[in-house]
């Protein structure tokens, strides 16, 4: 066992907390958690969690060999050692006031001739038997086993014997061993076997391990082989036993002894330890020396053979339990799953878990599951409230905003923002451009018939499009209003920089160009500085300058304003003024961007606005809105077009502003979906592109079918029917077939086409045979051919489902969604059939007979009509 | 955030897969006990084991879903060289009436000379096809030309990695700009020569899957690979779990689609983490493919997750064990949830966290390097 002074490690069979261990002296530990008021000060710590406290030190036994603990329960520290000259001495840590121990410490097992012991090992039933495995000598016996009960040598021992052992008269010596085994031979390493208490397994100096049975020690059964060395039963599979020599493990099948079952791949260096886990089946561990790593072997029980070969399943790791430190030795805990200490040469100890492999899963509604070894954990998602928004997985968010109906929002477009959260000023961005796109696209179609194809398309295709089609752009230069000062920066106008502005929902739709209601709106919603910013960019000071004091006197109000009011009201236009050089070098100090860019207008050479144009932090609108006004023909495109590249780049929403519905649109659109993959805001978006043009771009048509795939994996089945909806409406193309015909068995007709052929035909008609019309037919009979339906199979009356919303009526709009409600029949009288095993009837009267039957109620018939289908039995996640 | 529950699983022997359906309501798990279960979540949101039988006659190593639209189909492969595709009946018992389905064995698949390690459906959109992957490093596609008659599957293409395979992922993509490209793993653990993950494309032209990519960077043995769920991407991304979490960026080049040559790909490595310290055992995305969950040696599930900016951290670390750690987990958790609604920290569940409470900090130490301070 212990080479040299090397330490090792043997856990007490009976104290889950104790272990020892041996090098020059016999250490016993206890293990306990770290930090607890058990361990005290001087424990050394193991690990994160555990420290083990020095209970008793013994260093009666010099030249330890090996060490064996009694597997007993009483006494419970009982240790027997095996020396250097072959002597077997039995002693006990910190437990001498027991009487039963009391007894056997001291006692001595001596052999006939000194050589070393090599291994030692108790009998696990019959606990007084303890067999020592020695060196050769001559011819002498190699094996010896003692009985420990035994309080003397029963026969006459020589006496110059006994005088050596030199406790002559203490009558602790014992020289007669029950058993003498393997003569002229060495042992190396032995193991009782578990199956039979009386046999036992030797591994010894001529290559061959050897199966010798105690009643009849003359028989026994051997195989030569190399591996000799550390021999051990697995304590799951106790016929099968591991035994190695230099780097070589193999196992063997005692029932099939004759040659290994299998080796385990050659490690280069030799081993020193090999251990199998008490608490896993079929994992042993190896340690070779000088190394830190322990390699672990875990074997399925059963090899299996094919065809003449054996292969068996083993699956290989490795562990370094201390990193990069030497590891000296190692014992697997009798009873905690998978854990060891291990120990280095120079005894430091460490607790080491080897932890199962652990598969994993994520579900499609982000819960995760794993197992680890036999067990499952499922870790859900917590639904709790309270996760800030950015926190939160797209996963989620999209989820949460297709419950909330985002992007169905079909009047007030903007509000989209809102549903999906509010929190994300690029959606708010988004929905705000496209809530304009739309509007001004009403309103040319209602104003300007004429040249509506033209102009409608211009809306939808950007800013960046709308400018590069401008001519006959007009410049003026305006007084500031509410200043008699004459200003010399020009502003620029045309037609399309006027719908620009419109897009960017500075002034309203319309001929006349005012932006008070912009402004009156963004007072409301409190945004001061933004307001002064537009009116100020207006060239209305006073009214910059009345919105700050408004809102520093509103609620919560900053005071500061004020004072920004004041510098404003300070305003001069001359050039080398003590105000402007001021205003130039402190609104860089300035916090609040529309605050800065205010200041970098009034001090801007008239063209020159890179200050105002570039600050990223000012809403791409507003940008582009100033950029509209004050930039010339030259200018603008070029701007709009380095921004446009600049958003793409970035996937930033609100660069649809700029690049419309168009392709660009969608290859902005693209770099947002893969930078966030919200396919949710990319569908929705692209379906209020003008109709047909963005749609047919397979990207748009790969996010929606994305799109309605998550939410089919979500069972959120309502919300995806909803989009189709939706999404039928913008974009007609992709309205589905009907699915399902029903035809008449006789004419082979289509029931529902007859019937909505006869837009008449009376809906209640309960009562059979009172139809006197011919033109009127029976609910219960094919329309075509009168024959007939076929019966209910539960009240054996013929079906009449008063189906179909009598599609030729044709116009099919939601508001007729009431009416209809009512002129459909009740879903109970439909007309509901199996597909399996064709029989049916009443929908109503099916559901009743199945919730309490499994099977078909036609006679004879065995079909589990409603357990067919395992998806139709979940329900949608998203119905109340 | 999340919250870790146990399930009595009552496999006798290591459980070396799960795997969820499309819809997330059933589960099916392997072992080496040589059996499977299906698991389908109740109304009260419990697992419930509704079927468990014997597969096959060695470890099953692998199961997996095929999308609903084809069935309620299982297939398994294992150690004893076959793959089974497995479909739930409803029969002439009343299995179904005292809570347990049953399933029948379709088709045994047994073109592998060696433990077949890896088993997946091929996306939905590409019909319904099986692939195999075994130790001695063949890639196996089968098809069922009739998606009724799941127990005709005819084998469609081989393809030889010439290294010992361990797992296979498809490209879930259902772009028609993305050919049909499957990755495969090897664990061979010569770390010597590199490209033990190697990329193939099924060529139009050709009819057959064409090597389109290798990682030479990846040397040591890999243990799993899953693409991320593409979500309408221009790009695929690809989790690595080798000694360590890896994560690829395969950016398509554009080409001329008269070619016939395979896509040529733009191979960006956008994180990779040691932190399991050991070697990673198994990677999973979640749907949106913006959070991974990985497990390693060290007896750790850990989550990552991007930002805007690609930068990929942990969010997470739960103990593999799942046993809550001393103390209330459930008033731990709950204040973790609430902090981490204002700040964003991450959380963490360990047996070593001491708590020390001021009036408005929590201080969450580990006696690992790390420390939290949690802001209420």
């Amino acid at each position: 066992m212990s080479s040299g002074y090397k330490p090792d490690i043997l856990w007490s069979p009976h104290h889950a907390d104790r272990y020892v261990i041996c090098d020059t002296e016999l250490s016993l530990y206890r293990i306990g958690p770290a930090g607890s008021s058990e361990t005290k000060a001087g424990a050394l710590p193991l690990s994160e969690e555990t420290a083990a406290t020095l209970l008793a030190i013994n260093s009666d036994t010099p030249y330890m060999k090996c060490v064996a603990w009694y597997p007993k329960h009483e006494p419970e520290c009982l240790l027997a050692v095996g020396q250097a000259n072959g002597r077997v001495v039995l002693t006990s840590l910190g437990q001498s006031h027991n009487s039963k121990c009391k007894e056997l410490v001291g006692k001595e097992f001596v052999p006939k001739h000194a050589r070393q012991c090599n291994t030692l090992a108790w009998n696990p039933v019959d606990s007084n038997w303890l067999a020592a495995g020695l060196d050769k000598h001559r011819a002498d016996f190699s094996v010896l086993i003692w009985d420990i009960s035994s309080k003397f040598s029963p026969e006459a021992v020589p006496a110059e014997k006994v005088r050596l052992s030199g406790d002559v008269d203490s009558g602790l010596v014992v020289t007669k061993p029950l058993y003498e085994l393997g003569q002229n031979d060495a042992c190396l390493s032995l193991c009782w076997l578990p199956r039979d208490h009386q046999k036992l397994l030797l591994a010894g100096m001529h290559r061959n391990l050897a199966i010798f049975d105690l009643r009849n020690t003359s028989q026994k059964t051997f195989v030569n082989t190399k591996a000799i060395q550390g021999v051990t039963v697995d304590p799951h599979f106790q016929d099968r036993v591991a035994s190695f020599f230099e780097g070589q493990v193999a196992i063997w099948d005692l029932r099939k002894f004759e040659k290994p079952v299998f080796t385990l791949t050659e490690q280069p260096k030799p081993l020193t330890k090999v251990a199998w886990c008490p608490t896993r089946m079929g994992l042993l561990a190896t340690l070779t020396r000088d190394s830190n790593i322990i390699r672990l072997y875990d074997m399925q029980h059963t090899p299996m053979p094919f065809g003449d070969e054996v292969e068996p399943t083993i699956i290989e790791r490795s562990v370094q339990p201390c990193s990069e430190s030497i590891i000296s030795s190692f014992a697997w805990h009798p009873s905690a799953q998978n854990r060891m200490v291990v120990v280095s040469p120079n005894r430091v100890m460490n607790d080491f878990t080897v932890f199962e492999r652990i598969s994993l899963a994520w579900s499609s509604t982000t819960a995760l599951m794993w197992a680890c070894g036999r067990h499952l954990y499922e870790c859900a998602e917590d639904a709790g409230q309270g996760v800030a928004a950015t926190e939160k997985d797209i996963a989620t968010k999209m989820r949460e905003r297709a419950q909330s109906h985002y992007g169905h929002d079909t009047v007030q477009v903007w509000r989209n923002h809102v549903l999906a959260g509010g929190d994300d000023p690029q959606l708010r961005s988004l929905w705000y451009t496209l809530h304009y796109i739309l509007h001004c696209s009403q309103y040319t179609e209602n104003v300007e018939q004429k040249q509506q194809s033209n102009k409608q398309s211009l809306i939808y295709s950007g800013i960046k499009n709308i400018v590069k089609s401008s001519s006959g752009t007009t410049e003026t230069r305006r007084c500031w209003s509410g200043s008699d000062r004459q200003t010399d920066v020009p502003r620029y106008h045309s037609e399309e920089r006027s719908l620009a502005l419109q897009l960017c929902g500075w002034i309203g739709r319309g001929p006349d160009i005012d932006v008070e209601p912009f402004l009156k709106s963004l007072e409301q919603e409190g945004e001061w500085e933004r307001a002064a910013a537009v009116a100020l960019f207006n060239l209305d000071i006073r009214r910059a300058i009345q919105i700050l004091n408004k809102g520093a006197s509103a609620e919560k109000g900053d005071l500061n304003l004020n004072v920004v009011a004041m510098a404003l009201s300070g305003y001069t236009d001359e050039k080398n003024s003590l105000w402007r050089e001021m205003c130039s070098s402190l609104r860089l100090q300035l916090k609040k961007p529309y605050l800065c860019i205010m200041f970098a207008f009034l001090t801007s050479e008239p063209g020159a606005y890179d200050a105002v144009l570039y600050e990223s932090r000012v809403a791409v609108r507003d940008r582009v809105a100033f950029a509209c006004m004050f930039l010339n023909d030259a200018q603008l495109p070029r701007y709009i077009d380095k921004l446009t590249n600049e958003m793409k780049e970035a996937g930033n929403l609100e660069g649809i502003l700029l690049t419309g519905l168009t392709k660009d649109g969608v290859d902005l659109m693209e770099s947002y979906v893969d930078r966030t993959g919200d396919v949710q805001t990319a569908s929705f978006c692209m379906l209020k592109g003008s109709p047909g043009e963005v749609l047919k771009d397979p990207r748009v048509q790969c996010w929606i079918e994305n799109y309605r795939n998550l939410l089919d994996a979500w069972r959120f089945w309502h919300k995806r029917a909803e989009f189709d909806i939706h999404r039928s409406k913008l974009d007609p193309s992709s309205k589905p077939l009907p699915q399902v015909f029903v035809s008449c068995n006789f004419c082979g007709k289509s029931i529902s086409y007859s019937c909505s052929a006869m837009p008449h035909q009376g809906r209640g008609f309960s009562q059979y045979g009172v139809s006197g019309s011919p033109t009127k037919s029976k609910v219960t009979s094919c329309p075509g051919c009168r024959k007939p339906l076929p019966r209910c199979a539960l009240c054996l009356m013929n079906m009449g489902t008063p189906v179909s919303s009598c599609p030729g009526t044709g116009k099919a709009n939601e508001k007729a969604d009431l009416t209809r409600d009512k002129k459909l029949a009740q879903f109970n009288n439909w007309f509901t059939w199996c597909h399996n095993c064709r029989h049916g009837g009443h929908a109503g009267h099916m559901l009743s007979w199945f919730r309490d039957h499994s099977e078909c109620p036609v006679s004879a018939c065995t079909c589990k009509c409603m357990q067919l289908d395992t998806t139709g039995n979940l329900v949608p996640s998203d119905s109340v | 955030m999340f919250v870790a529950r146990s399930i009595a699983a009552d496999h006798k022997d290591l459980i070396h897969d799960v795997s969820y359906d499309f819809h997330g309501r059933r589960m099916a798990t392997c072992s080496s006990d040589q059996s499977m279960k299906v698991w389908d979540k109740g109304g009260n949101a419990e697992w419930n084991c509704t079927a468990s039988w014997k597969t096959h006659s060695g470890s099953v190593w692998r199961v997996t879903w095929a999308h609903p639209e084809f069935g309620q189909v299982l297939a398994s492969c294992s150690f004893d060289r076959t793959a089974i595709v497995w479909e739930e009946i409803v029969g002439e018992s009343n299995d179904k009436q005292r809570g347990q389905s049953h399933w029948i064995k379709r088709t045994t698949l047994v073109d592998s000379r060696t433990s077949v390690t890896d088993v997946k459906f091929a996306p939905k959109h590409m019909g319904l096809m099986l692939t195999t992957c075994s130790a001695d490093g063949v890639v196996r596609i089968y098809e069922a030309p009739d998606v009724m008659n799941l127990s005709q599957w005819s084998l469609q293409h081989e393809i030889s990695s010439k290294l010992s395979c361990s797992c296979i992922s498809w490209n879930p993509s259902s772009s028609r700009a993305h050919a049909p490209m499957i990755a495969v793993g090897s664990d061979d653990s010569n770390v010597t020569y590199g490209g033990k993950v190697q990329i193939y494309e099924y060529n139009e032209v050709t009819r057959k899957y064409a090597k389109a990519e290798t990682l030479m960077t990846v040397t040591d043995a890999v243990h799993d690979i899953a693409f991320a769920p593409n979500l309408g991407r221009s790009f695929h991304v690809l989790a690595i779990a080798t000694k360590d979490v890896r994560i690829f960026k395969l950016v398509p080049l554009r080409k001329d689609s008269s070619s016939s040559a395979p896509t040529k790909f733009e191979v960006q490595v956008l994180a990779q983490f040691d932190s399991h310290n050991s070697q990673v055992w198994r990677v999973s995305w979640n749907i949106t493919s913006t959070l991974l969950a990985s497990s390693g040696d060290d007896g750790c599930v850990r989550l990552w997750k991007a930002n805007y900016m690609d930068n990929w951290k942990c969010t997470g670390i739960l103990k593999g064990d799942g046993s809550p750690v001393s103390g209330q987990p459930g008033a731990l958790s709950g204040i973790l949830g609430s902090a981490t609604a204002q700040r964003s920290f991450h959380l963490i569940w360990s047996k070593d966290y001491k708590v020390h409470c001021l009036p408005d900090l929590i201080f969450l130490s580990c006696l690992s390097d790390y420390l939290y301070i949690l802001f209420l």
